[in-house]
Parts: structure tokens; sequence; C-alpha cells
């Protein structure tokens, strides 16, 4: 069954906010002194550039080309949050954006009829993705003394906002195409 | 031995991949780069490399490379 435009849509959104994610953390692991966290976000940088491959292997399977993206749903977040500014800042919205993440692929397996091939990509993700929430939580805890739990805690919070604000105002500006993911109620203010 | 302001210009216009005759004290960052990414990157490698850190008030204060520079210093360990 070919995809419908909206499906192929939201799949070229995630494999852009994959490729988004993959180049900002290898430009980090670049810059990153050796350490546990250079060692694990590299491994992040990998699994993102990974999961853009599956992305684009899923939608060749289904005979159909990726639709050409210049922003991710990522890039709101600097409008919406500010830049971060430190590595623990970076941390904090990661584990984030990381959540909305998971949260997002569950949402789309929960679909009914959801292909075969999207299933298969959705679960290989998410495998690596429960990784990235557990790196970075353990990274966020090893700064506690250096910045201080308040202080990690507040950040989260901020960040935390700011993606429930930019989620909702994903969810209205695409609203025709990304109703299908949507259940009866709105749940752009879900976690 | 701490840094000298010409040596923490030129990291800066390396981390950021412009011309180091560019990077004088009132230059403005956001004139010599549009990329929000990459100024967060510079700022990190700034952190990295001189072993200090950045929060939102300091960088809140910081329009230039002058700025920029002098808030290094401040922080040097």
């Amino acid at each position: 069954m070919p995809l419908s435009d909206d499906e192929l849509w939201v799949l070229s959104y995630y494999r852009t906010s994959e490729i988004n994610g993959s180049l900002f953390f290898g430009r980090l692991a670049r810059t990153l002194r050796p350490s546990p966290i250079q060692h694990d976000l590299t491994k992040h940088f990998a699994d993102e550039a990974q999961h853009a491959w599956y992305w684009t292997d899923c939608l060749d399977r289904l005979g159909a080309r990726p639709v050409k993206m210049s922003d991710a749903y990522q890039d709101q977040y600097l409008e919406a949050a500010g830049l971060p500014v430190n590595l623990m800042e970076i941390l904090a919205i990661t584990l984030v954006f990381e959540r909305r993440v998971i949260n997002q692929y569950a949402k789309h397996l929960a679909l009914p009829d959801v292909t075969p091939e999207v299933k298969e990509t959705i679960d290989r993700i998410m495998q690596d993705e429960r990784w990235h929430v557990q790196w970075v939580r353990d990274a966020l805890a090893g700064m506690e003394d250096k910045f201080g739990k308040d202080t990690i805690d507040d950040t989260l919070r901020r960040f935390k906002a700011a993606d429930a604000e930019v989620y909702a105002r994903t969810l209205e500006e695409h609203e025709a195409r990304l109703g299908f993911l949507l259940g009866p109620r709105d749940q752009a203010t879900e976690d | 031995m701490a840094p000298t302001t010409e040596e923490i210009c030129g990291r800066i216009a390396e981390a950021l991949g412009v011309r180091a005759e560019r990077v004088t004290p009132d230059a403005a960052l956001t004139d010599l780069v549009s990329d929000s990414y990459r100024l967060v990157e510079m700022a990190i490698e700034l952190q990295e490399d001189y072993d200090v850190v950045f929060t939102q008030a300091d960088l809140s204060a910081v329009t230039t490379v002058g700025d920029l520079t002098r808030l290094v210093l401040d922080r040097l360990p």
C-alpha cells in the first residue's frame, strides 16, 4: 500500500530530525575533550546518523523518496528556550528532546495499520533511544557537584516548558499532516 | 600561564571558521556568524579549552568578541 502524503511528510520529518541531531552531536563530539561524555556523545551521534539511514531505507522500501526539509523540530528549541550555554544545558535539552522522541515514536506505533516497515524502523530506533535517555540522565547526575542539583533541575524545567510549547506549535502548524497521529483529544501538552 | 586576549580571539576565529582579522574586540559575534548552532559550539569549545563554565547570565551580557574574551579571562581557574 503506497504511503499517503501525510505519512510521507511525517516520516521525512523524522528523518530530517535524526539528521540534524546527528550533525549537531557530531560537531559537539569533535569539540569535547576526551571523557566518558565524549565517548557516549560520539556513540549518540553515530546512532542518530544510523537512524537517519533507517528512515531513508524505510522510505525506499516503501517506494517513496524523502521530502526535502530545511528545518527540524530541534531548530525551534533555540527560539523557545534560548541558546544552551554550557555542556550541562546541552545535555538537559537533549534529555527533554529524547523523551519527546520516545513519546512520539510510541504514539506512532500505537496507530492502527502501521506498515511493517515503519514498525520495524521505530522498533530498531527505540532500542537506542532508551540508552540515549539513560546515558544523558547519568551524565547530568554526574554534573551535580559542578553545577548543583537545583540548577540542573531548573534547567530541565525550562527546556521541558519550551518543548511543550514547540510541540504544541508544531501540531498547530502542521495540523493537517499530523492529524492522523492525534487521538480524539489534543495531546499537545502530554508529556 | 593565562592565555592572552589575542590567543582567545584566535580560538574564537578557529571555532567560528572565520578569518582571524575579522575577530576584533569590537566585532559583534552575530555579525561574524549567523548560525546559532555555531555560536553554541564555539561557546562550548572555549569552555572545554580553558576549563571554564559560562552561565546564561554570563552570556546574556556578551555581544562582542571583547565581551567574550573578558569573560573567559574572568572565569579562568
